[in-house]
């Protein structure tokens, strides 16, 4: 009993501990991208170096360039101070991005009268900060820091524990103990821990956020409130036809798998393969090149080639596992966004209920999706599969949620009034409706799960206990740089980074770019 | 009765909660006949776009019926298309497919759609923007869009909520011409225009009838009768003194 008192308050300190390196980290955060965002918004030279940047920076997995920070760290603080401000930084990094983006967006979309009149009156670079800039933003930012919120959470156990060569660092708080709690097979205390953190993070969202977002959003609470009354005032009713058109859109679907339809799908595989000829000829180009590359690599350098050889060969590995996953999650968001965006009158409800959710971290439950898989075939790529999902999916449906803003109001009248019903609502409304937000979220999508990889295909002790290792996949980049890393293999490291960011910049510009001039189009 | 009128509109009242005393419409009766053009205007937010909707079938009233030739219309149908203020075309939809979602109620064949809405925006002189998408047209292109929408499917009855009110003067005059002549020709199905307007001189211009509305809880304050012949000069002495006598009604307390 006393024991189970002393774990509690421990925990209970733990998390303070962790929360208040949160806290410090998300105020960290915004000061620092209220400066970039404004700046970049501001000044046409630095937009064009900043975003792009951050567009990659968000893309890596910048857990795998941590190690190289904390030697610089704790090289000019040392102790436990360095090792904290390390840990801050590391949570910094897997916040920041979206916030910046969050104040790039609002900044370029004041009002062009709204700085007209700045101008008119000659306010001073200092109070257009205040009285136009950081308004503008703020409401944006507040959005954006529950979202970052969380994924810093995802991050905590990670950036608590982490080793530099042979060195492992800990500091205090619940990602350490939870992870300790469930190798020491303390079940009670596993337990105590995550109801602990289910608890912050709630008091968190209600007493913290919630605030925030109203306060911040006191001067556009006219608008938001109209345009709830309007989605209740629309879809009103609506449901059960809707679901009825649901099942109508399944049925004449599978008859659309008939023979008939034979040719037209033969044609439309046909035109897809001429559409993506260019991108055909150009992989297979990329991989004889590779080998290319790597033959006279290995004339020069055998160890090069081979780390070279590695570096592909997991990437490919991890490419696979990536999108494979990232097509489950497609599956799954589009109906989920699609109910939500139209027909529930509740979405604002169902928001709440996925911040919170997405709040819970995948990496705390780690230990225990590691156990209950144990003794399941392919137990190391359910694991990856379970931690990919979770860290990619929230990504896609809060982008969808998001886009609703250029949804015009009037869409579900238009449906109606006009008969549109079945495959056809499903087609030239539903789908494409929320295209933009689908491909802005499967682009944050994919780089979460791209940075999720080093938590999800390696798992082990090390830095708690003797290093065990509980999940592995077979091959993997995730697992490749969690492995160069604990042997203190920098070189190799390296190159296996150098050639993740290729990879990630080839693909934004023959998959993402494509996507986005086609919606520019369409709304720009 | 009920035959004479193509849109019956009988003691409807609504309240946006369901709750009596709350109402925003209350007991509003009129009808609009073959070849009759209705406006219906009022102070703004007392709930004109609320009766519009609910004359669609998109909402329900309190209490009431609308009926379309006698039968309760319950839900939006074929024969009444609706016309918005902010033209409502769907961005991700080019001019041509916009046009086709108003052809969702019928059997024509896929290509037979294409063709008939060709064939409309040709009508309206959009033929080279078909393949557009609405985000570069003008306000103007994009009602004009919006009206060949709503007749793809030869509605009889159509329902415009503040059509022109996002167009410029001479756009919106000759949009205005369009409606009436849609109206008047015999080879287009339309038969019957409901209109919800801020504008009297346009509702003078337009209308056979007008109907006036009251505050909040709503009610209808009158009627009235416009008998003028088509086209109608605006500096005709009568039809001045129908937007003065419009005016004075609107703004009388009673
Ligand atoms: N979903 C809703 N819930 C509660 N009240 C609403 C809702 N939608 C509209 N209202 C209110 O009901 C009243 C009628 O709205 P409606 O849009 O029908 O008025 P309107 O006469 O068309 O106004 P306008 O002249 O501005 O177009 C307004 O006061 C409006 O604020
Ligand atoms: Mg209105």
């Amino acid at each position: 009993m006393e024991n189970l008192i002393t774990t509690t308050l421990t925990l209970l300190i733990d998390t303070s501990y962790s929360w208040i390196r949160m806290f410090l980290a998300l105020g960290l955060s915004i000061v620092i991208s209220l400066f970039v965002g404004i700046y970049a918004a501001r000044s046409k030279r630095a937009e064009k170096i900043i975003m792009p940047l951050v567009d990659i920076l968000q893309t890596l997995p910048i857990l795998a360039f941590f190690p190289f920070a904390i030697y610089l760290v704790i090289l000019f603080v040392p102790g436990a101070v360095g090792v904290n401000v390390a840990v801050i930084g590391l949570i910094v990094t897997s916040m920041i991005w979206n916030i910046i983006f969050g104040v790039y967006e609002s900044i370029k979309t004041i009002p062009k009268a709204v700085l007209e009149v700045a101008d008119l009156y000659r306010l001073g670079i200092l109070s257009k900060l205040r009285k136009i800039f950081i308004p503008a933003a703020m409401p944006r930012v507040i959005g954006q820091s529950i979202l970052s919120w969380s994924i810093g959470l995802f991050y905590l156990v990670t950036s608590e524990i982490f080793s530099t060569g042979s060195t492992n660092y800990t500091v205090s708080g619940i990602g350490v103990d939870l992870t300790r709690l469930a190798f020491s097979d303390n079940y009670y205390g596993y337990i105590i821990g995550i109801v602990i953190f289910f608890c912050f993070v709630i008091i968190t969202r209600f007493a913290f956020f919630s605030p925030l977002e109203k306060y911040f959003n006191r001067t556009q609470k006219q608008y938001v409130s109209t345009e709830d009354d309007h989605t209740k005032f629309i879809s009103g009713g609506n449901v059960k036809s809707s679901a009825g058109a649901f099942v109508k859109y399944i049925k004449s679907n599978l008859r659309s798998f008939g023979l008939s339809n034979m040719r037209s799908w033969i044609n439309s595989i046909y035109a897809a393969v001429k559409e993506y000829r260019r991108i055909l000829a150009i992989s297979l180009l990329v991989v004889l090149s590779l080998i290319g590359f790597l033959y006279a690599l290995n004339i020069l350098n055998g160890t090069l080639a081979s780390y070279e050889y590695q570096s592909l060969y997991a990437l490919a590995y991890s490419f696979i596992r990536v999108w494979g996953t990232f097509f489950a999650i497609f599956l799954i968001s589009v109906p989920v966004s699609i109910y939500l965006i139209f027909l529930t009158k509740n979405i604002g409800r169902y928001v709440l209920l996925f911040q919170i959710l997405a709040s819970i971290p995948a990496t705390i439950l780690l230990p225990i999706i590691v156990r209950s898989t144990m003794s399941m075939p392919f137990h190391s790529e359910i694991v990856a599969f379970v931690v990919l999902f979770l860290s990619g999916i929230w990504y896609m449906i809060f982008s969808v949620i998001a886009s609703h803003g250029s949804i015009p109001s009037e869409t579900n009248e238009v449906k109606n009034i006009f008969g549109v019903r079945g495959l056809l609502a499903f087609k030239k409304i539903y789908l494409k409706a929320i295209t933009p937000g689908l491909i802005t979220g499967a682009v944050t999508a994919i780089a979460a799960e791209w940075n999720a990889t080093i938590v999800a295909e390696y798992f082990t002790s090390s830095g708690i206990q003797n290093g065990t290792v509980l999940s592995s996949v077979n091959i993997g980049v995730g697992k490749l740089l969690d492995l160069t890393l604990n042997s203190g293999n920098l070189l190799q490291m390296l190159i296996v980074l150098i050639n993740f960011v290729i990879l990630i910049v080839v693909i934004n510009r023959l998959v993402w770019n494509k996507l986005y001039n086609k919606v520019e189009t369409v709304y720009g | 009765m009920d035959n004479q009128f193509l849109i019956n509109v009988s003691n409807i009242s609504f309240s946006f909660d369901g709750n009596p005393d709350h109402k925003v419409l209350e007991n509003i009766s009129f009808a609009s006949g073959v070849d009759e053009f209705v406006s219906i205007v009022g102070p703004s937010g007392c709930g004109k776009s609320t009766m519009l909707r609910i004359i669609a079938g998109l909402i329900k009233p309190l209490s009431g019926k609308v009926l379309y030739k006698g039968t309760e219309i319950k839900h939006p149908i074929k024969d009444v298309a609706f016309v918005f203020q902010d033209f409502a075309l769907m961005p991700w939809l080019n001019v041509l497919d916009n046009v086709k979602l108003g052809l969702s109620y019928s059997d024509l064949s896929d290509s037979d759609k294409t063709n008939r809405a060709l064939d409309l925006l040709t009508k309206f002189g959009l033929s080279g923007f078909s393949g557009a998408y609405p985000n570069i047209l003008s306000g103007g292109m994009k009602q004009r869009v919006g009206i060949a929408r709503a007749i793809a499917s030869e509605p009889r009855v159509l329902l415009m909520d503040e059509p022109f009110s996002a167009l410029d003067e001479l756009t919106a005059n000759s949009l205005r011409s369009d409606i009436l002549f849609m109206l008047h020709n015999k080879d287009i199905s339309v038969n019957s225009v409901i209109m919800v307007t801020h504008n009297v001189e346009e509702a003078v211009e337009l209308s056979s009838h007008i109907v006036i509305l009251s505050e909040k809880p709503t009610k209808i304050k009158e009627i009235k009768e416009i008998d003028m012949k088509y086209p109608r000069n605006k500096h005709d002495k009568r039809f001045s003194g129908y937007v003065d006598d419009i005016y004075n009604t609107l703004i009388s307390q009673y």
